[in-house]
């Protein structure tokens, strides 16, 4: 084991340490641990029937303050101090099956009883979860008699701290780590993981030929700085945050949202800090002078679904959103099942109900209201439009008006704060047209309710109308109130934006609308229909030079259809929406009103931030919050170890999966975040830098009997590839990715028949070019209808946050790699690139070339025997059937010859192998 | 011993097999993991490599064998489902609920009683009550009303169960198809043909365990997620076979490829995997074999069983389908022998019920009778079918849509539509369920004198789930599976069984 130098001061200081702890250990011995000893008692046989939801006889065990409170019979459950007095105590001891304690279920053991009762007489202390614990340094286990910090000879296995703490464990299980796998194993392995790619030709050529012991450091090195690092750590992100180029539900209809996978691409290029990393998402739109890469990562939030089916109540899916929302924060960020908390009170971990929505208010005053046009959205315009946005504020700023400059700016990139029109009610000949737009027909009326008109003078608005001669009136405060405004309407093709002056007025009032136009020949033929209403004062400076012409460029650049993107955004002040719990979980059932805050079990929100989701932002990732950077580790280290140190990443709490290594995992969060800086490359170099990592994936006779699982890491990892890596293996192998990055999504082949959703105009139009080759994680994701080759890898659909794909191996896998049009043409592609690398006709050699582009290293015999039969059989038949060889490779192919047609094949086999598609 | 006792004892005893057999596969494979020399093609190799993670789940997850026949909790009357489902929702009111009085309130006004604090998807201000628009009368032992656009039907009332007073808490498609079928309106949860099959595997590993079937020319509206497995293992969710284009997606072999040469690649493939075992051995390597294996094999029973064309001209005039053509009908001859073949469960979604009279094929008195045509023969037919090869008692046949129709006419937006159509309503509608252990020719739940709310027998889509589940094995609220740090049930915290139907 090579270490850093170890300064003797460090050493004494180390000893005693452990002398310490020692000391401690023996002394306390016969104190009960809660969490180890008692808490796995409480919640394998009292806390189903005695906690959260259920509290039968008034027993609950979650918190120390309800389990010693008085019981529905007037004693006692728990008396600190005093088991004879505990009526726990006395049930569990009981033989009446009638009385005796877990009810209907077998005894407790007199091991467990004896716990429980040393623990009441202990005074029945509570201890905290070790995931809701801050997270705190750690010693390096190095072994006794090492603290020169060298291993004996047989451990010179270890390269860093990680393997430590590997070791440590598998000592105790008295079992031993493997060596490091080949050269070639190790490139394939770690290019994979990192990049998502087969390392490319030149990359592995410098890796296998170089014998410098620091060749790895500087493989790894060039992995981690390559751009393709983003597009494969970005696939991970995509299922946590349900991205999807759809908004979902009934109709599905697509959603232009790619800048946020882009955004996402370069920030892992970037190696944007994580804490930065979240604090954009979760409230970059709240970041002072937020900027349009700041506003596009708040998007993170804007994958929610929209629902556009007609006849839908769009506040119950705004507040689905709201409370996915919060669900994907808890279990995306944080680690912890939140989800249940919405109906009542955690069962098992320390959150009550009302800390769900006192958490919901955070994401509950946001401007999305479920509308078809997912606003709010971000305004992209040219560099040329965009040269104008900045001269149109230019000239507000010099001319003083520099109070108007903001609201105008945000006006023209993200048309809020609008009223939308679908917040009106009061109809008479008047509706929400698909539930979506208010709609008038002749002699129409409407309500606006509750609109601030504090200092506006303007009205500018988006309609359509679809004849001439309607008359439009804006009442105040009754239908019959005074008139604000009265204005005749021209034909609109399409949605219009207008706008009408009125005298200015203040305060905040309800707004009648109403309509006629004779024109309209039939009672039901709609005249006017509304999208939003936006309040203003008039653009600022008629006296000024240069007025009419920058007036004129706003408003072009107003009215002017532009691509946008979904973000975040805060309702202003008058329109600020309360927040109330919703009883049993009912969002029409309304109970008291809380205000925003984090669950009091967990650091508090930092003093002097905002209670708002930038504060929410700085209190999650804070070094004091116990969840997050546990969460990324985890994460991390199951995307390279096929399972995470936690193996329930969706759920560190109570009744997640124990830890296999709790000591690595806070060792690792410890120094993600205070040594690495939230650096999460130099956290991933760390892990595969490890021995651990490094270690070969063979399995033997032993390992399967000692630890099938490889929970003790006495192996390397070996697991199927992802769904993005076998297209994007594919891609490389063929020689034809499209290194292309960025951009809408593109469609690559699929059969016919895959999009059919009702009320849907949209259809698959395959892309061309090369965007038929490009990365997996470019791939148009329709949330009713993804792509199904990727699903039937185990991809998920993105309606909702995933925090892990679990792997499963089924027939249908073999079919899609077997025949799927798209690997077939790949198999093409790749059999021809061998060829061309070749020129020559031996099949071994063909063959030989083939597996090594895959592989990276040479053929065995038996399996170079087994393809050769394959290729002489296929051989055979194309040569006696050139019909066979035309259907495979095209009439009009140059490649048109048997010999090709019979690598084609073998290359589909290559690209079916077990090896080829599972990491080693 | 009765019947139903012998029938019940095959059941476990047949389950009871499988596990036997997967345990003592295990042990051989444990026992002869190393030093394993050539590996017959044709076996079928089990290796548990379970992650484990669903611990407080009583079954027993096998990533490796995902779909291996396993015990249900008790021996269940049904082994597998036939769910019709017609998406869009039909009127209960044209079809089974009779309700004469509903014909003497026929155009007036709607009283503001049956609008007070109610909310419709499209209904607005005060619309005009609707009449029943079909004819109907009694048939067979029980008596049971049926509307003449169903005259099929009627020859298998006596086999039926219906539930008369469903009801439901969704009244947008989308979400009460997901509640239907998933147990939850919102997105991301298993549906029942998922968690069928994660808790009974299929027994023919040579087919999908959970097959969907579409016509009507679209989707349901929630789309895919209506199979979708949500959190269970995506192995789980249904396969769509479909009647044009691959029955299978990516069943058939490409082109230049034909089952020789298919074969030999599998087996070259297989051959180097099998090296490939030698030297690493891992368990995951032999299943990845046996995957291969029954590729091969799906390749060959897939597209024999999507083929009707072999069917006897009796049958096809009995369904009424026509090979070739994408249908209901052919669809529900489809379930009928995949079924047969051992397939668990059985998805059909027919599309194009939602009679709102916004256009003709959407009228209640056109279109609407058109479907009716559709379904009438191919549903009798299927009944009829199980019944006379004796597979109706361990078949469970639903029909349903996923809510009902008003008996108000609709008026959207407050106005006339330009055809007869009814709104959606979810307080009462009408399903059936036949055999795998559902009483004959019986009737359960009943509304009041216009159809608009169920007064008795109320019945939820949890309950028809729980029942469903029962009819298999399964106690719908020890049925779990551990997500998120608690345990899920199809059921959520709701559903009943409804004993009242079950013989």
């Amino acid at each position: 084991m090579r270490l850093a130098k170890i300064n003797k001061a460090f050493l004494v200081t180390g000893t005693l340490l452990v002398l310490a702890t020692i000391f401690v250990f023996s002394t306390s011995r016969s104190t009960i641990d809660y969490s180890t000893q008692v808490k796995p008692i409480l919640n394998k046989s009292c806390i189903t029937c005695h906690g959260g939801v259920k509290k039968q006889g008034g027993f609950s065990v979650l918190f120390r303050s309800e389990a010693l409170a008085k019981l529905k019979s007037g004693r006692y459950g728990i008396v600190p101090g005093d088991p004879g007095k505990s009526e726990m105590i006395r049930r569990i001891n009981l033989k009446d099956p009638e009385e005796r304690m877990p009810y209907e279920h077998p005894p407790l053991t007199g091991d467990e009883i004896e716990i429980l009762t040393k623990w009441v007489k202990q005074g029945a202390q509570w201890g905290d979860h070790w995931a809701y614990v801050p997270v705190q340094k750690v010693e390096v286990p190095k072994p006794a008699g090492s603290f020169f910090g060298l291993f004996s000879s047989e451990n010179d296995w270890g390269k860093n701290d990680i393997d430590y703490f590997i070791y440590d464990k598998l000592q105790e299980q008295k079992l031993k780590p493997s060596g490091e796998a080949d050269k070639a194993t190790l490139l394939r392995r770690v290019s994979l993981d990192l990049v998502g790619l087969p390392a490319s030709q030149s990359l592995a050529q410098q890796f296998l030929h170089n014998n410098n012991e620091k060749a790895y450091e500087r493989l790894v090195d060039s992995l981690l700085s390559s751009p393709h690092f983003g597009e494969r750590w970005t696939s991970v992100w995509l299922d946590l945050s349900r991205y999807a180029d759809t908004k979902g539900y009934e109709r599905d209809a697509g959603r232009s949202i790619w800048h946020y996978r882009d955004w996402l691409i370069k920030a892992f290029n970037e190696d944007k800090p994580y804490d930065e990393f979240l604090i954009e998402q979760l409230a970059g739109d709240l970041l002072p002078n937020a900027t349009d890469e700041q506003f596009i990562a708040t998007a993170f939030h804007r994958n929610t679904m929209t629902n556009d089916e007609g006849g839908t109540e769009n506040e119950e899916f705004r507040t689905a959103a709201v409370i996915d929302r919060v669900n994907t924060t808890w279990q995306s960020l944080l680690g912890t099942t939140f989800a249940c908390v919405q109906c009542h009170s955690h069962p098992y971990d320390p959150f009550t109900h009302d800390e769900y929505y006192k958490f919901m208010a955070f994401f509950n005053d946001t401007r999305d209201e479920d509308t078809e046009a997912d606003y709010p959205v971000l305004r992209h315009y040219n560099e040329e439009d965009s040269l104008k946005v900045r001269k149109v504020i230019e000239w507000l700023n010099k001319n003083n008006f520099t109070d108007r400059a903001r609201p105008v700016y945000q006006f023209l990139k993200t048309w809020q704060p609008a009223v939308n029109s679908l917040l009106s009610d009061q109809f008479i000949n008047s509706e929400l047209n698909d539930t979506k737009w208010l709609a008038f027909r002749n002699n129409a009326s409407a309500r606006l309710p509750h609109v601030n008109l504090d200092q506006s003078n303007e009205l500018i608005f988006r309609y359509q109308s679809s004849l001439p001669g309607g008359v439009w009136t804006i009442h105040v405060d009754a239908p019959t109130g005074p008139v604000l405004k009265k204005v005749t309407v021209p034909a609109t093709k399409g949605w219009s934006i207008s706008s009408i002056t009125f005298p200015a007025r203040s305060g905040t009032h309800d707004l009648y609308f109403s309509y006629t136009n004779s024109g309209l020949k039939k009672p039901t033929d709609n005249g006017m229909m509304f999208d939003w209403f936006y309040f203003t004062q008039s653009f600022p400076g008629k006296d000024r030079p240069g007025y009419d012409t920058i007036k004129n460029t706003w408003w072009q650049l107003l009215t002017k259809e532009v691509p946008t993107t979904p973000v975040m955004m805060d309702n202003p002040s008058w329109m600020r929406r309360n927040t109330n719990v919703f009883v049993a979980g009912n969002w029409l059932v309304k109970g008291k009103q809380v205000e925003a805050d984090v669950p009091h079990t967990l650091n508090p929100l930092q003093k002097n931030t905002p209670r708002n989701r930038l504060g929410l932002a700085k209190w999650l990732t804070d070094k004091k919050n116990p969840l997050t950077a546990r969460t990324m580790v985890n994460r991390l280290w199951e995307q390279l170890f096929g399972t995470g140190l936690v193996e329930t990443l969706e759920d560190m709490g109570t009744k997640g999966a124990e830890p296999t290594h709790q000591q690595l995992l806070d060792f690792l969060s410890w120094k993600y975040m205070n040594e690495f800086n939230w650096s999460t490359k130099k956290l991933l170099k760390e892990i595969v830098m490890s021995a651990t990592y490094r270690q070969s994936s063979k399995v033997t006779k032993e390992h399967l009997e000692s630890d099938q699982y490889n929970r003790f890491y006495e192996r390397g990892v070996r697991v199927r590839l992802s769904a993005e890596q076998i297209r994007d293996q594919a891609l490389v192998a063929s020689g034809v990715l499209s290194v292309k990055m960025y951009g809408p999504s593109i469609k690559p082949w699929q059969p016919e028949g895959i999009w059919m959703s009702p009320w849907n105009g949209e259809y698959w139009q395959t892309s061309t070019g090369e965007d038929q080759y490009r990365r997996a994680v470019y791939t148009y994701w329709k949330r009713t209808a993804p792509y199904p080759s990727m699903i039937t890898f185990d991809g998920v659909g993105r309606e909702v946050c995933t925090s892990r794909r679990i792997r499963t191996n089924t027939p249908l896998q073999a079919l899609v790699t077997l025949n799927d049009s798209a690997y077939l043409d790949l198999s093409r592609q790749f059999a021809y690139r061998i060829e061309n690398e070749m020129k020559n006709n031996d099949a071994k050699a063909l063959i030989s070339r083939g597996y090594e582009i895959l592989m990276y290293h040479q053929i065995a015999p038996g399996k170079l025997n087994a393809l050769e039969r394959l290729y002489n059989s296929a051989y055979n038949k194309f040569k006696d059937d050139p019909g066979k060889t035309c259907e495979m490779i095209g009439v009009n192919d140059s490649h048109n010859n048997p010999r090709t047609a019979a690598l084609v094949v073998v290359a589909n086999a290559l690209l079916n192998l077990d090896e080829v598609i599972t990491k080693n | 011993m009765t019947q139903k006792e012998l029938h019940n004892q095959r059941l476990v005893r047949e389950a009871e097999e499988t596990v036997a057999r997967m345990h003592t596969r295990r042990h051989f494979l444990k026992e002869c993991a190393m030093g394993f020399g050539g590996l017959a093609l044709g076996s079928l190799l089990g290796c548990g490599t379970g992650s484990g993670s669903s611990a407080a789940s009583s079954i027993d997850f096998d990533p490796a064998h995902p779909l291996i026949p396993k015990l249900p909790m008790f021996p269940g009357k049904a082994k597998s489902v036939i769910y019709l489902h017609m998406a869009g929702a039909p009127s209960q009111l044209e079809t089974f609920d009779y309700k004469p009085e509903l014909m003497k309130l026929d155009g007036q006004d709607c009283p503001p009683s049956l609008l007070e604090g109610k909310r419709f998807a499209f209904i607005r201000g005060v619309p005009k009550m609707l009449g029943p628009q079909a004819k109907f009368a009694q048939y067979g032992q029980s008596g049971a009303w049926v509307s003449e656009h169903l005259p099929h039907f009627s020859k298998i009332v006596d086999e039926v169960s219906f539930l008369k007073a469903c009801t439901s808490d969704q009244f947008n498609h989308a979400p009460a198809q997901l509640l239907m079928q998933t147990g939850g309106a919102r997105l991301g949860r298993p549906s029942m043909g998922s968690w069928v099959t994660y808790g009974l595997g299929t027994e023919n590993q040579n087919l999908p365990g959970f097959v969907v079937l579409t016509s009507g020319g679209k989707f349901p509206d929630a789309g895919k997620s209506v199979w979708g497995s949500g959190f269970l293992p995506s192995v789980y969710q249904g396969v769509q076979c479909r009647s044009e284009g691959d029955p299978v997606l990516f069943i058939k072999d490409p082109a230049g490829i034909d089952r020789d040469l298919r074969k030999a690649s599998i087996n070259a493939i297989n051959t180097v995997n099998e090296e490939e075992y030698k030297e690493y051995n891992d368990p995951e390597i032999l299943s990845r074999i046996s995957q291969y294996e029954m590729a091969y094999k799906m390749q060959i029973a897939a597209p024999e069983v999507m083929n009707i064309n072999n069917e006897p001209q009796y049958i096809h005039e009995m369904y009424g389908t026509q090979p070739g053509k994408s249908s209901l009908a052919n669809n529900v001859l489809l379930a009928r022998k995949l079924v047969e073949k051992g397939v668990r469960f059985v998805q059909i979604f027919d599309w194009g019920w939602d009679s709102h009279g916004t256009d003709a094929s959407l009228a209640i008195d056109i279109g609407f009778i058109n479907k009716c045509r559709q379904t009438d023969r191919a549903m009798t037919a299927l009944v009829l079918d199980l019944k006379q090869r004796g597979l109706l008692e361990e078949t469970l046949v639903v029909w349903g849509g996923e809510f009902g129709r008003t008996p108000m006419m609709e008026n959207r937006e407050g106005k006339q539509n330009p055809f007869k159509g009814r709104d959606h309503h979810t307080e009462a509608f009408t399903m059936w369920m036949a055999g795998g252990g559902i009483k004959k020719g019986y009737t359960y739940g009943e509304t009041d004198e216009i159809g608009y709310s169920s007064i008795s027998g109320k019945v939820t889509p949890h309950d028809i789930q729980a029942t469903l589940l029962n009819q298999l094995g399964f106690d719908h609220e020890k049925f779990t599976y551990q997500y998120q740090g608690r345990p899920f049930r199809l059921t959520d915290v709701a559903g009943k069984v409804i004993e009242e139907i079950i013989t």
